[in-house]
């Protein structure tokens, strides 16, 4: 893959229904799973599949995913053969719709993606939890002379399905169309991964410049019939995270040993910036099961099927279960804690009790004390 | 380039009384605390210390601790030209010798100490658990106006015959030495961390390179020497957390007293922090049906089994129904299904069966303390 250029982009509305979780971060840099952040899977997948060199599109709060990102050195990202780009999102200039790769992202770098010697590019978004190897996809690319190879998965559009949820029909492995969850359903959902060459990205950016239509979707939708776009269906494990309910799912799905074992558990690991922690401490009243937890924290509670962040610390006497901490949250003793999710550093009192439920879990913003 | 202090590890030895956890990797490579290395003690003292450069001195096995140390910028010693670098021996225009003691490993290095043209030299050695600030040592070393001062610490009087002792003045002025003696007269024991004036030092070492007598050794003849020659040689008292690891017994005790609370030793303190050099791994998992008390766990961990007074390091898998108690497990090892083990040190990547039961009694002999391996 090092023929291929890597570019993560933000969903356009995926952050709006995460907003109490976001505060300062963009959705990329939501923490998830104990000690990642969520653009770790696409910035891990383009790694692992070969890729020395991704783009990341900023949106607003540029500082918690330079910060998270840094140089790109954990991602191997930041070596003399390959590096590590911060570009510029089109966050300022809001245009109408309700869709979700806004080709704005693109115009605005338009000279990255021409000066690139790469002759592919794979685009990602920073929200999906998956590990996939895209040399699946490119072997498809390379075998037919694609234009572009759209990644989906076999899913029926639902009652959480989305409008701007995009599905496919193919023929074969050819898409022939591609719509809209309102327009029309297949059960071949796009999963937010495609493939597309250098030449047909630069002549999508000046088809959208030209005609003023920014939503990449609607101008894929208009030209299947003249480019050559092919699907690839991922079978493993995808969550996409754009709402409150599948943070959650996401997160306890990783207590399932299979999914666990699949994300993370392999050859190709999902890495993340390193933190300099001790192990974590579990004390002599500790009592734990089910659960992920990252390092640098102190246990003596009760904590079962939740999710405690890096330097968690929960005190004798509490029970915690079907919940998720993140980093430095500090419960105190006897509390009790059923499905709410803490933002980082929230502290909890002695004897408090929270008790949210799976539709509506109870969330505290950051550095909040109970 | 000029730098104050210039420190020194010694980091060559093998460490054979540990052993078959050195087998295949020098003692200061020895993990230690679940995810740390014995050398992170000493490398994370320097950075703590403001010292931005450091000598590793390597002779035994050291492809672990070199690939571990790397370029330094774990431990913040990666400023260029300064930072740390790795010392094996080498050979030269009078041919090619090993570090034949302490003392010569440092004189083979002379040319090196040079290029930072420094007033003193810090020597520290890679196998003690404990944290100092090393400036204030050197700070005394300034106010005593010394040419030598040997960090001490005050030992029992039932224990001090295993230690190098010195006898001090009220100044705390060395006035004698004694090696491991029957009849001790002093409760200082030495801790092995020395500060030497470099012009100093320099000649001491040129001239123990020139006497075929000698063993080359700091303890045995460079400290010896200038004593003979009157030398301003002080202690620094220290008082604090200091453990030699160089025996199983004391290894594994050292590790156990992490899990203790009473024990005056924080691995966790914010301000002196303990660094190591480290890879991305998944978080732990504790699994259905685990029970996890009183221990340290590490990342990559997974655990169905029941976990008791242990220390896990990386990347572990615990399998249910296996039961753990008073274990030190280290990297990579998989515990099967129903093993059973007590007062054990489980080394990197061993596979312990299903069923398996390895039980020692708890006591002080260490030959009770299972060390199993790959």
């Amino acid at each position: 893959m090092k023929d291929t250029l890597g570019v993560i982009v933000p969903l356009i509305g995926d952050d709006t229904n995460l907003n109490p979780l976001l505060g300062h971060r963009t959705i990329g840099t939501l923490p998830f799973g104990g000690r990642y952040r969520l653009i770790d899977f696409s910035l891990s997948n383009m790694v692992n599949s070969g890729v020395v060199k991704v783009g990341v599109i900023g949106t607003v709060r540029y500082s918690s995913l330079i910060d998270h990102l840094g140089t790109g050195k954990e991602w191997l990202l930041s070596r003399k053969t390959n590096d590590l780009s911060i570009l510029t999102g089109s966050v300022n200039r809001k245009i109408e719709g309700d869709y979700r790769i806004n080709m704005l992202d693109f115009i605005l770098n338009k000279p990255f993606f021409e000066k690139t010697t790469k002759d592919k590019v794979i685009i990602a978004a920073s929200n999906i939890v998956t590990t996939f190897d895209f040399n699946l996809p490119a072997q498809v690319f390379n075998k037919n002379d694609a234009d572009i190879v759209m990644i989906y998965r076999a899913e029926s559009p639902s009652a959480t399905t989305l409008n701007t949820d995009v599905f496919l029909t193919t023929e074969g492995h050819r898409v022939t169309a591609i719509d809209y969850a309102n327009d029309k359903k297949t059960s071949k959902k796009y999963a937010d991964m495609m493939i597309v060459s250098k030449d047909t990205l630069l002549k999508l950016i000046k088809t959208s410049e030209k005609s003023e239509e920014y939503d990449l979707m609607r101008i894929l939708m208009d030209n299947v019939d003249s480019l050559k776009i092919y699907g690839y269906e991922l079978e493993g494990y995808f969550n996409r995270v754009f709402d409150i309910n599948h943070y959650y799912n996401a997160n306890m799905d990783l207590l399932d040993y299979d999914v666990l074992k699949e994300l993370f558990l392999t050859e190709a690991p999902v890495y993340t910036k390193i933190k300099d922690n001790h192990p974590t401490r579990y004390g002599l009243n500790s009592h734990i099961e089910d659960c992920i937890v990252g390092s640098g924290g102190y246990i003596d509670g009760e904590i079962n099927h939740s999710i405690a962040f890096r330097e968690v610390e929960i005190e004798e006497g509490s029970k915690i279960s079907n919940s998720i901490m993140m980093q430095k949250c500090h419960i105190g003793k006897n509390v009790t804690l059923d499905h709410v999710i803490f933002d980082k550093e929230v502290t909890v009192r002695d004897n408090t009790s929270l008790i949210g439920t799976v539709e509506e879990p109870i969330i505290l913003s950051k550095a909040t004390t109970i | 380039m000029k730098t104050e202090t210039v420190a020194m590890l010694l980091a060559g030895g093998q460490g054979s009384r540990l052993g078959s956890l050195t087998f295949n990797n020098a003692k200061p490579a020895v993990l230690f605390g679940g995810k740390y290395r014995i050398i992170d003690f000493p490398l994370s003292n320097a950075m703590n210390s403001e010292i931005d450069t450091v000598g590793v001195l390597t002779q035994y096995r050291p492809y672990v601790l070199n690939s571990y140390i790397s370029d330094g910028r774990a431990w913040g010693l990666d400023k260029p030209g300064y930072g740390v670098s790795i010392l094996p021996p080498y050979e030269g225009r009078k041919g090619a010798r090993w570090y034949a003691g302490t003392a010569d490993a440092i004189a083979q290095n002379i040319d090196f100490i040079d290029r930072y043209d420094p007033e003193y030299v810090l020597i520290l050695s890679g196998d003690h658990i404990y944290q100092m600030d090393y400036s204030k040592l050197i700070d005394y070393h300034k106010k005593k106006k010394a040419q030598l001062t040997i960090a001490v610490m005050e030992v029992p009087w039932d224990d001090a015959s295993r230690f190098g002792l010195v006898e001090v003045n009220d100044d705390m002025r060395i006035i004698g030495f004694q090696e491991k003696p029957e009849n001790p007269k002093s409760n200082l024991a030495s801790m092995g961390i020395y500060v030497f004036n470099w012009k100093i030092l320099r000649e001491e070492l040129l001239a123990d390179m020139e006497d075929d007598n000698s063993k080359h050794d700091f303890g045995m003849n460079i400290i010896p020497t200038m004593h003979a020659q009157d030398m301003r040689i002080f202690a620094y008292p220290f008082s604090g957390y200091w453990r030699d690891v160089g025996t199983i017994q004391s290894y594994f005790d050292a590790n156990m007293d992490l899990l203790d609370d009473s024990v005056d030793f924080n691995i966790n303190d914010k301000n002196l922090p303990f660094f190591s050099n480290n890879f991305s791994r998944s978080p732990q998992f504790i699994g259905s049906g685990a029970k996890v008390t009183d221990s340290l766990i590490c990342d990559g961990c997974v655990v169905f089994g029941t976990i008791e007074h242990s220390i896990l390091s990386q990347d572990i898998f615990i399998d249910k129904n296996v039961v753990l108690k008073n274990c030190i497990v280290h990297t990579g090892a998989v515990i099967e299904d129903g093993a059973v083990l007590e007062n054990c040190i489980v080394g990197s990547y061993a596979k312990v069966p299903a069923d398996a039961r390895y039980i020692a009694s708890e006591s002080d002999n260490p030959d009770e303390i299972h060390v199993l391996n790959s």
